[in-house]
């Protein structure tokens, strides 16, 4: 595949044929062709056009062809935009600061309108009539007398290009026929089927797949330690890595190569690396504090009047303070690239904004030069300014170039959260104040916005750029207020960043505009006259005025000249608020795009701190408008966006990272959050087009804070407006806030100095020598008929004898599996019928002894993690039906590790004293008194099933507890519940419920089957209902009052009922990750999915004693459920870490089990979680 | 004392080919049982649709329909999907032939870059499948775990209602109304 676009326009291909293009020369481009193409005609009438900007996703490509079709008077569809080609396409910078249509498509309409004077000059000669008689219709050229020649016969035959003028007549306005229609855009027939091809999706023959890995320091790229940090690289960590064909590792950039994406995506998970201490960040969640003690160089942009002066005279002085968070760009899709590093050569399939800056970044990295890297760019996932696009395409060349092949790579959500250059903190301090008549005394604002351009990340972590953090000069974006203030200074504190950051939609404008708006608001208030009036007293440029009055006027704005109390509906109060803003672009002090002005309604709920932005009505100044559709959907698409930002969206961080890794951690804004939004588009067609990609979200924030304020009387001067800071923020204005209360730590236990001792005394008690029991050869499987062995089967499967005798993608029974036990690892050996590794020796006495006593065929006694103590219990008949289904089973051979268990542990005789303690190898004896069907189920559950080996508590020595039988035990550091009246369940189990859940896993009232009880279900899928229904008769009667099915739906109700609503005193970080990253399964009422969607309140492990359970699904996640209609949930381990994990299993508990005291032992928890996993 | 397998190293490697039909079609398909589906569609059978959005089951943008019910492919490996019928984007219709609900989304022109599209239009279509005419606030009920990052929410939600039978007015000025009660 060379191409993805139409069709390959390359005019070179037909020379012959003949051509037009308008071209400009450039004599001293590195690469060398000598010129640019802005507009090419082919032989065919087809015209090509270039534009060295990219579609981010905002229908620029369509506005640019309704520009071209537009002044050469042809169809829309005969033209074909090429956009950010490196090889084709002019190189016009990166597609920022919306500047496509208000700048780089200038010359491309003059080109375009070139072309059409030339053609139509060429007619006029041809047809013999002067030009302006001539009319054109989809490129063919008509005299008066009907004669006419077409586009494409002008061309024929010769090869013409004529450099670019900037001088050219363009079309009246008046006679447009293509501007200014609601032309659909080209691309969305195809985004709904699946055809359209992103850069996700572009497939190369032969393409491997990649992942990288990237270091601890997540979103920081300055400082010594970048590039320098890594250790070692354990490759055995990942040799059992089907099809892995190289680990990469340059620096700090390590990256996998495997031939299937899920093998690249479980490679860089494992893959073990050793990094150095990385040192901590300045605390961040006081902005503040850490930009004003940023080093900085101040710029004043502006100075009138005698601001200090002014100042000290003020009749009301007012000094205020603005803090803006820092925010992800948050693509939907993570940057992806692939790139195919060949014969010296390298081809890159990018969504970079920045094709042309990309392929000089890869030159550098690669030491090649540019004219031999060709940087293809396609359709990405939306992009709002600097992501991971350039990143991910520097790392597929290298893994390229590591491999010879070509590469796909694609960023995980993790880590295009926590490394997209951020946008910035920002804190905006105003100094002003009124004088006695109320008007504004001056106005002494400083900025300061510490981010630069972010160099691509590989170039930094291999070294080839000194990690050291340039300044960029792009805090002044509308750092001049639009107010006509008498004494002014404005100063921009250049700084470099902090953390990885670059421009993001609305870059520093945003949170300029933030405070500028916030403050009129401010001086309104305090001078006691209606914000848009005080505003409009003092806006001069004419055009913001009108705005002004019209989105004022459409809002139904009622004058408000001071501030009275909302009336309160129930908690809630309504208010709204106004701003108005200009965004400027380009270097100071830039160029204006489309005015923009909100009027913001919200409704805030005093009780819980919840803001709604309700409504929007915003009105927009573009200039000329090319395709009112793309503008309104623009608006839209800021509006939603910034509402976003400005109510819920706050990076949050580490000590020496960025923490938020996924959307739980950063929620952004959902559909039921999203306001009705009505457009006002001020029609100005015969006004230059201005930039309208991020015009719309620069009011925003203040709106919306002012809006706040209107509802509630408290100001809010620093975003995100979530709940707590609003509660919070309510509260305060009424009195001082609440102390926090202290965690305790929990004891462990030591048995094992307790088990030495007794031991060592048991050692003299017990005679621990057995005999070994002769070999045999392996028994003629043909003996046993095929109803034995189908039993054998079920019974095997009884008691899980594969589930511990089958290792990690090994064979089925032949061992190998390391059982973590409190006493060591303990490796399961071989019980597939081999002679020398397996049982395939093993008389039937041989393994009868096993099961019943824990002695080995040698004589050596077994350790009681294989629960004979249980098996001893099974029948004669089951034990020999179990023994001709393990002898028929094909041989195996393998031979494991020995287990190794620490002195004195290691000493096997001294399991005689613990038999003689523990140990009753008597058969089971039915009750006389009780049911068959419950003797049965005893027998079941007693016997194989060894229910009680888990889900009883064990003494020092690792024995059951007797008198506490099936209380509740731990499994593989699960805790397996009492399954007694001892129960946490809110809903106590009863005989149904007991049956289908162990039939199929799951229970409505208690949850599915996780951790070691998964395999266990799915092995019990042998048996027959009878046998699970005789189980669920004797487990139950350990419940006498088991309430009835409809008693246990009333319960389920009331429980569901009493947690549906979000607990005040619940954890809000919490609760957000909740939302963000749990509620779409488990939200009651929520959305329908394939599969269970357990519900958490009447979940047993929410109300279980200790959060073990519940941090263990959280952490390691349900990968492989008991069957498939259950679905699955992932493991969140490397997407949220310890903290934000406290935060949330706290919520769970106060939120879904309301009646139970928090959990201690959060921490010790998710330790345990955590080192379960590879 | 009992331990027993991680269920998510279960019978790697040793497993048969697992089969599923997809977009109507049988596919016999020798993966890893535990390989999320969307690995499996985007790479085996090069189904573009799906997307990989978060792997998390928290975005929707790898939404697909199996058994006529929408499912998060990124977190359902392939072993839930044996014997099941799955639907992605593409088995819905074709330019030449779109699903109703996708020429809705044309007539819209609901999406930006459009990356979220497939998780919005196979969930809405799910929605569709079991409630032919749900109301707007089901609708968005059904959507409020797809996350959109260029809200193209409006015109989404309008796509969906038009889909859904209802009356859209055409600047979509329908849509939005949240409130703090929530
Ligand atoms: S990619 Fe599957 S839900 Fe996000
Ligand atoms: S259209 Fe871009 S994420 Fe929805």
């Amino acid at each position: 595949m060379r191409r993805t676009d139409a069709a390959d326009p390359d005019m070179t291909t037909t020379p012959d044929a003949g051509s037009l293009s308008i071209i400009r020369s450039t004599p001293d481009d590195a690469t060398g062709s000598g010129f640019d193409i802005y507009i090419a005609i082919d032989a065919s009438g087809q015209v090509f056009a270039y534009n060295g900007h990219v579609d981010l996703g905002t229908g620029i490509r369509t506005a640019l062809t309704q520009i071209v079709a537009e002044e050469l008077d042809v169809a829309l569809d005969r033209v074909t935009m090429v956009l950010g080609d490196t090889t084709k396409t002019p190189n016009q910078g990166p597609t920022i600061a919306s500047e496509t249509i208000q700048i780089t498509a200038v010359p491309l309409r003059n080109a375009a309108a070139q072309a059409r004077h030339y053609l139509l000059a060429r007619a006029a000669e041809q047809l013999d009539q002067p030009a302006d008689s001539l009319t054109i219709e989809d490129g063919l050229i008509r005299a008066q007398s009907n004669h006419s020649v077409s586009y494409a016969e002008l061309v024929a035959g010769g090869i013409v290009r004529l450099e670019l003028r900037d001088d050219v007549a363009l079309k009246d306005v008046n006679s447009y026929k293509l501007v200014g229609r609601a032309i659909p855009r080209l691309e969305i027939p195809a985004m709904t089927t699946g055809e359209m091809i992103y850069v996700h999706d572009v497939r190369v023959p032969g393409m491997l797949h990649g992942r990288v890995v990237r270091p601890p320091y997540a979103g920081v790229d300055a400082g010594d330690f970048v590039g320098t940090s890594l250790i070692a690289v354990d490759e055995r960590s990942v040799a059992d890595i089907p099809g892995l064909i190289a680990v990469v590792h340059i620096g700090d950039f390590v990256g996998v190569v495997t031939d299937r994406e899920e093998n690249a995506i479980r490679a860089a998970a494992q893959l073990k690396l050793t990094w150095k201490p990385t040192p901590t960040l300045p605390d961040l969640k006081d902005i503040a504090t850490a930009l004003r003690a940023n080093p900085s160089t101040p710029r004043t942009l502006r100075d009138t009047g005698d601001v200090d002066a002014a100042l000290a005279n003020a009749a009301t002085p007012m000094s205020r303070t603005y803090v803006w968070p820092y925010h992800i760009h948050g693509s939907i899709g993570p940057s992806c690239s692939v790139a195919d590093y060949t014969d010296g050569g390298l081809r890159v399939w990018t969504g970079s904004q920045n094709p042309h800056n990309l392929r000089a970044d890869l030159a550098k990295l690669m030491a090649l030069p540019e004219a031999q890297i060709d940087v293809i760019r396609l359709e990405a996932a939306g992009c709002y300014g600097r992501n991971g696009a350039d990143d991910v395409s520097a790392d597929a060349a290298l893994l390229s170039r590591a491999v010879g092949r070509s590469v796909r790579v694609q960023l995980t959500r993790e880590q295009e959260h926590a490394w997209d250059p951020k946008g910035t903190g920002q804190l905006m301090e105003v100094n002003g104040g009124l004088d006695a008549s109320g008007h504004p005394a001056a106005y002494d604002f400083a900025t300061r916005y510490p981010s630069n351009a972010a160099p691509t990340l590989a170039l930094l972590l291999t070294g080839a750029v000194p990690p050291v953090a340039a300044t960029l000069q792009m805090g002044d974006r509308t750092a001049i207020p639009p107010y006509d203030y008498p004494a002014m200074r404005v100063t921009v504190h250049d700084m470099a960043p902090i953390v990885r950051a670059s421009w993001f939609r609305g870059v520093s404008a945003l949170p300029n505009s933030f405070a500028h708006e916030s403050y009129i608001d401010e001086l309104a208030t305090e001078a006691g006259v209606d914000p848009v009036e005080y505003r409009l007293r003092y806006l001069k440029d004419e055009r913001a005025a009108r705005l002004v009055r019209d989105v004022a006027e459409r809002a139904k704005w009622e004058p408000r000249p001071t501030w009275t109390p909302k009336e309160a509906d129930g908690d809630v109060v309504r208010g709204r608020g106004f701003a108005y803003a200009v965004y400027v672009h380009g270097t100071f002090p830039g160029k204006a795009a489309a005015w923009s002005a909100w009027v913001a309604d919200v409704a805030v709920n005093k009780a819980t701190g919840d803001v709604a932005v309700t409504h929007v009505t915003v009105g927009q100044d573009s200039g000329l408008v090319i395709n009112p559709d793309g503008v309104r959907h623009q608006i839209h698409g800021n509006v939603i966006q910034s509402t976003s930002r400005a109510l819920m969206e706050e990076v949050t961080f580490e000590p020496s990272a960025v923490a938020s890794r996924e959307w739980g951690g950063y929620p952004i804004i959902t559909f039921p959050e999203v306001p009705k939004i009505d457009v006002v588009i001020v029609e100005r067609q015969d006004q230059p087009p201005l930039g309208v990609g991020e015009s719309a979200s620069v009011p925003s924030a203040a709106a919306i804070a002012n809006a706040i304020f209107d509802a509630t009387g408290v100001r809010f001067r620093e975003l995100p407006f979530t709940p707590d800071r609003i509660r919070a923020g309510l509260l305060a204005a009424e009195e001082k806030a609440k102390p926090a209360s202290p965690l305790k730590k929990r004891r462990l236990l030591a048995g094992l100095a307790t088990f030495c001792t007794a031991v060592v005394g048991l050692i003299v008690a017990a005679s621990p020598w057995r005999p070994a029991i002769a070999p045999i050869t392996p028994p003629d499987v043909a003996t046993y008929s095929a109803a034995t062995i189908a039993r054998g089967a079920q019974l095997a499967a009884l008691g899980d004898c594969a589930v511990c005798h089958t290792a990690d993608g090994g064979i089925v029974n032949a061992g190998g599996r390391a059982l973590e036990t409190p006493f060591g690892t303990v490796i399961a050996t071989n019980i597939t019928p081999d002679v020398e590794t397996g049982i395939g020796a093993w008389s039937f006495p041989a393994f009868e002894r096993a099961m019943r006593q824990g002695i080995h065929r040698d004589g050596r006694h077994l350790y009681p993690a294989f629960p004979y103590n249980h098996f001893a219990k099974t029948s004669e008949a089951d034990l020999q039906a179990l023994y001709a289904y393990l002898m028929a089973q094909p041989p195996v051979r393998q031979t494991n590790p020995e287990t190794k268990l620490p002195f004195p542990l290691n000493l096997r005789p001294l399991l005689a004293g613990w038999n003689l303690l523990f140990h009753s190898p008597a058969a089971f004896a039915a009750d006389p008194a009780k049911s068959e069907v419950w003797n049965r189920g005893a027998y079941l559950v007693e016997g194989l099933g060894h229910c009680r080996a888990c889900h009883t508590p064990r003494n020092a020595l690792g024995a059951e507890k007797a008198s506490l039988k099936l209380a509740g035990g731990i499994a593989e550091g699960w805790t397996a519940p009492p399954l007694t009246a001892l129960s946490h369940a809110p809903i106590p189990w009863n005989e149904q419920e007991l049956f289908t859940y162990l039939r199929s896993g799951i229970s409505q009232f208690h949850g599915v089957a996780a951790g070691p009880m998964a395999p266990v279900v799915k092995e019990l899928s042998a048996l027959p209902d009878s046998d699970i229904r005789a189980m669920a008769t004797y487990l139950a009667s350990f419940n006498p009052n088991a309430p009835t099915h409809e008693a246990q739906q009333a319960m389920a109700a009331r429980l569901e009922t009493i947690t549906s609503a979000k607990p005040l005193n619940a954890s809000q970080q919490g609760a957000r990750i909740y939302d963000g990253a749990c509620a779409v399964c488990h939200e009651p009422g929520g959305p329908q999915w394939f599969g269970s969607r357990p519900s958490l309140a009447l979940n047993s492990n929410l109300h279980g004693a200790s959060p073990d359970n519940l941090a263990r699904v959280i952490v390691e996640g349900i990968t492989q459920p008991v069957n498939g209609d259950l679905g699955a949930m992932p493991g969140f381990a490397h997407s949220l870490n310890d903290q934000q994990l406290t935060e949330l299993i706290r919520y769970l508990r106060t939120r879904f089990a309301p009646d139970k005291p928090a959990w201690d032992g959060i921490d010790t928890a998710l330790k345990a979680a955590r080192g379960t996993i590879k | 004392m009992g331990p027993r397998l991680r269920e998510d190293d279960a019978e790697r490697m040793t497993s048969d080919p697992i089969r599923l039909t997809v977009n109507g079609t049988n596919h016999s398909i020798a993966a890893a049982p535990d390989t999320p589906l969307l690995y499996i569609l985007r790479n085996d059978l090069e189904l573009n649709g799906p997307k990989f959005g978060c792997g998390l089951g928290e975005c929707g943008a790898c939404t697909v329909i199996v058994d006529g019910v929408a499912a998060r492919s990124c977190v359902l490996p392939l072993s839930a999907c044996a014997g099941r019928s799955v639907t992605t984007l593409e088995g819905l219709g074709s330019r030449e032939r779109p699903d109703p609900l996708q020429a809705a989304f044309v007539q819209h022109q609901a999406a930006q870059c459009g990356y979220c599209l497939n998780g919005m239009i196979m969930t809405a279509k799910a929605l569709l499948l079991r409630n032919p005419h749900p109301s707007e606030q089901e609708i968005k009920q059904a959507l409020r775990y797809n996350l959109c990052r260029c809200g193209t929410h409006v015109e989404i939600l309008a796509a969906v209602m038009t889909a859904a039978g209802h009356h859209v007015a055409r600047d979509h000025t329908a849509g939005g109304a949240a409130d703090a009660t929530h």
